[in-house]
């Protein structure tokens, strides 16, 4: 044998053992991919399955689903309408509330007003009371002292009665002196004035009473210039008396003077004192009568 | 087969049996691979050389 075929020999052997060896190595690293497939391709399966399960789920649920939508539909239109009805209601419920809660506020309001009142006359009634009892005691005390003063108006009325009669005499007196002044101021269109009382020991001197003019004033109704009389157009109706001078005038121009002798309620007639000689100053009818120029 | 014992001043050459003996054993290498792939083949796809 030749010494190559004996190195072929060795190098086929090393090479055979080498390869041998990778390949072994190889083999039994390798993968199961027909086990790795099955395992896959069953749980593929089973995915399928499951898909196919949920699929079917799925549509029994849209099914249901869209049969629970209808069903919610009704029952929603329905609360829909049972909640326009509530609305209704509860806009009828607060009005009423209100009108309930302005009556209670009325009323509270009234209530408190009785109250007030009631405080008041309370107050007023023990007012009253109190006052009633100081004036019991201000009356009895009044009493006793309405006893004294009787006794001492017993005593006074007496004396009154003696000044009374003094009293009396005295205005009698005045009353023939007045009546004379009287006639004797009313000759010139004059009469006394009301005397103001004067209490006889605070003044020094005593005044005599003024005097006021009449003033009464009318016109000439008719002339008799042959008697000298004249009739006038008021009487004892405006305050003519018998006696009263009045001044006969025409514009500026004194005319004469007519003592009154006679008086009616409504007219008068005079004596005609002071004629002027010229004609056109004798007196005529519508001249006009005064007691005061 | 025995060694030939040379004589002194020549190469010492091993006898054509060894060689045999080492192709033997590259031979039962090779098979023993060839048998542990069919083994692994078989009992991984149930077949040796079909593609399913």
């Amino acid at each position: 044998m030749s010494t190559l075929t004996k190195v072929l020999i060795v190098l086929l052997t090393i090479a055979s053992i080498f390869l041998c060896g990778i390949v072994v190595t190889y083999v039994a690293n390798a993968d199961n991919y027909k086990q790795k497939y099955d395992t896959l391709y069953n749980g593929y399966q089973a995915a399928k399955k499951n898909e196919d399960n949920a699929k079917t789920q799925l549509n029994n649920t849209i099914e249901e689903k869209d049969r629970d939508t209808g069903k919610l539909g009704e029952q929603i239109a329905s609360l829909e309408e049972d909640i326009n009805k509530l609305k209704s209601d509860l806009a009828t419920a607060e009005r009423d509330r209100d009108d309930a809660n302005r009556k209670v506020n009325n009323w509270a309001a009234i209530v408190m007003d009785f109250s007030k009142t009631i405080e008041n006359n309370e107050k007023l009634v023990k007012d009253a009371l109190t006052e009633r009892d100081l004036k019991e005691a201000e009356l009895i005390k009044q009493g006793k002292e309405l006893k004294d003063t009787t006794a001492a108006l017993m005593e006074n009325m007496a004396i009154v009665k003696q000044l009374q009669e003094g009293s009396k005499r005295l205005l009698e007196e005045k009353t023939e002196l007045q009546n004379k002044l009287d006639q004797y101021l009313r000759q010139y269109g004059k009469a006394i004035a009301e005397p103001i009382p004067v209490t006889p020991g605070q003044e020094a001197v005593r005044l005599t009473p003024p005097t006021k003019d009449i003033d009464l004033n009318g016109s000439i109704t008719e002339v008799d210039l042959k008697n000298l009389l004249a009739e006038i157009s008021i009487g004892a109706a405006d305050g003519v008396k018998e006696g009263m001078r009045f001044h006969l005038t025409r514009g500026d121009k004194f005319i004469c003077d007519i003592v009154v002798l006679d008086v009616w309620p409504e007219k008068a007639v005079g004596w005609l004192e002071l004629i002027q000689d010229q004609p056109q100053d004798q007196p005529q009818i519508n001249d006009r009568v005064s007691t005061n120029l | 087969m025995s060694p030939v014992v040379q004589s002194r001043g020549k190469k010492i050459a091993a006898a054509d049996n060894l060689y045999t003996v080492i192709l033997a054993v590259a031979f039962l290498v090779v098979l023993t691979a060839a048998v542990f792939v069919a083994y692994q083949c078989y009992t991984q796809y149930d077949t040796i050389f079909k593609i399913q």
